[in-house]
């Protein structure tokens, strides 16, 4: 056996036991929370940020980017919905 | 060395079967391969394959040669694909009936009405395997059979992702308010967390067969596939969360979608559970729950050495996989095969789902 093989298999034995330790550490409540919690307040931050900013922008009569993002899904839904009453109707029209 | 010519040439072309666009819907697009095949020689139910949300489509379709998708084709069988596109800042507002029911119901009638039975396969990968059962649940009417790969279904078994998304500090509703669509890179990491020793191990691999040719061809592209990845739209995130990772719904026969129950036990079409041994994304148990609540009585289930990912795409699978699932659709083509049809149920060397749940391939 060379060199490299012998570095790989120690290299595979340090994986598994890693990989299992790193496992049970991921999955530790203790790990979990404070994450978990850190990630929150993040998301918490920036939606107040955003909704500082929006107001802020709004008050000045102008849409916010959520309206924009709105607008667009509204029309999207409309795009769908045609398609759904085309597909009714062709169904109608088979069915005559 | 082979990995140094590589650069050179750059990343590896993916999704090259040809195919035609046959419709698109906000960023979704149904996609259907030109078939290679005489027509008097193709099979009759044409194949709707749906992938994962977050990730490309083109894993079904790899490269020349690597294709679960050209290896499909190749046996006559009439194929499409959702290509479920990349969500932008407006489809935060995208709900889980919006996908589930209304553009998978979509593709699914589309792809039906090529057929002339107006019924079609489908099977859908890891969540879309989730998203294609829950819709076969609902509206059971125009799916001749459901094949769900490597997808999880009862997630009190759905390992350390579970034990995340069911941890109190995990605040789903602050995560959408504040991003949103789910970002990927977020996704991402998190899958890498799952088993963050294997990126290492990854690169070991990669240096150890450096020089081998035909081995870099099927890693490239599948590295190009795992970090080309897309956000998950946050109103179908939060549900799927709320409803699956957390409630169970689907277990607890509480899912519903557009309004309707969707309950396991409706299923009855010809159905097979594919699993892996070393898929560490969908463990096992995870998946078969599927086959011990549905009322059909055509279910098998398939379970083969590999991981999520290369167990669907390497070489093993277009020698194993691949055949195993063209022909267990060969022997359900025609209505007749329906249920329990007299050529049903030595096509696959798979278990039936009555026999004890340790049925592994070497």
């Amino acid at each position: 056996m060379n060199l490299w093989d012998q570095w790989k298999k120690g290299f595979a034995a340090w994986e598994s036991t890693t990989a299992a330790y790193m496992e049970q550490v991921m999955a530790n409540p203790a790990v979990l929370g404070p994450a978990g919690q850190m990630l929150t307040l993040a998301m918490k931050t920036k939606a107040a940020t955003d909704k500082a900013t929006a107001a802020w922008w709004a008050a000045m009569g102008l849409p916010t980017r959520r309206d924009q993002e709105r607008s667009l899904h509204k029309l999207n839904q409309l795009e769908s919905r045609l398609a759904d009453l085309e597909e009714q109707l062709a169904e109608a029209r088979a069915a005559q | 060395m082979a990995l140094a010519e590589r650069v050179r040439t750059g990343p590896p072309k993916v999704g090259q079967t040809p195919a035609d666009e046959v419709w698109r819907e906000n960023k979704w697009r149904l996609l259907r391969y030109r078939p290679t095949v005489a027509k008097a020689d193709r099979w009759r139910t044409p194949i709707l394959l749906v992938p994962s949300l977050i990730n490309r489509y083109y894993v079904l379709d790899l490269a020349p040669g690597r294709s679960f998708v050209e290896h499909l084709v190749a046996a006559g069988h009439d194929v499409f694909i959702i290509d479920w596109g990349t969500p932008t800042a407006e489809d935060r507002f995208l709900t889980f009936d919006d996908v589930c029911h209304r553009y998978l119901g979509r593709a699914v009638r589309k792809t039906a009405a090529f057929g002339p039975d107006g019924v079609c396969h489908v099977l859908g990968y890891c969540l879309g395997g989730t998203l294609a059962t829950i819709y076969t649940a609902a509206e059971p009417a125009q799916v001749a059979s459901l094949v769900a790969l490597a997808a999880p279904i009862d997630f009190d078994h759905a390992g350390i992702l579970a034990t995340w998304t069911r941890s109190p500090g995990f605040d789903i509703d602050a995560l959408i308010d504040g991003f949103g669509n789910v970002p990927w890179p977020l996704m991402q990491a998190s899958f890498h967390m799952l088993k963050p020793t294997a990126t290492l191990a990854k690169l070991v691999g990669l240096l150890d067969r450096a020089w081998d040719d035909e081995f870099l061809d099927g890693f490239l592209a599948t590295e190009r596939w795992g970090n080309d990845n897309v956000s998950f739209p946050g109103e179908c995130y939060r549900r799927y969360i709320g409803d699956l990772y957390r409630d169970n719904a689907l277990m607890r026969d509480t899912m519903r979608l557009g309004g309707k129950p969707a309950r396991l036990g409706d299923i009855d079409c010809p159905t097979l559970a594919v699993t892996f041994g070393h898929d560490h994304i969908v463990p096992a148990a995870a998946a078969t729950a599927l086959l011990d609540r549905i009322s059909s009585p055509d279910k098998a289930q398939l379970h083969l050495s590999g991981g999520h990912v290369g167990a669907v795409v390497s070489r093993k699978a277009a020698a194993g996989l691949w055949p195993q699932l063209s022909r267990w659709w060969a022997a359900r083509d025609t209505d007749a095969a329906r249920g329990l049809g007299d050529d049903a149920g030595d096509d696959v060397d798979a278990e039936p789902a009555a026999a004890p749940a340790a049925t592994t391939a070497p």
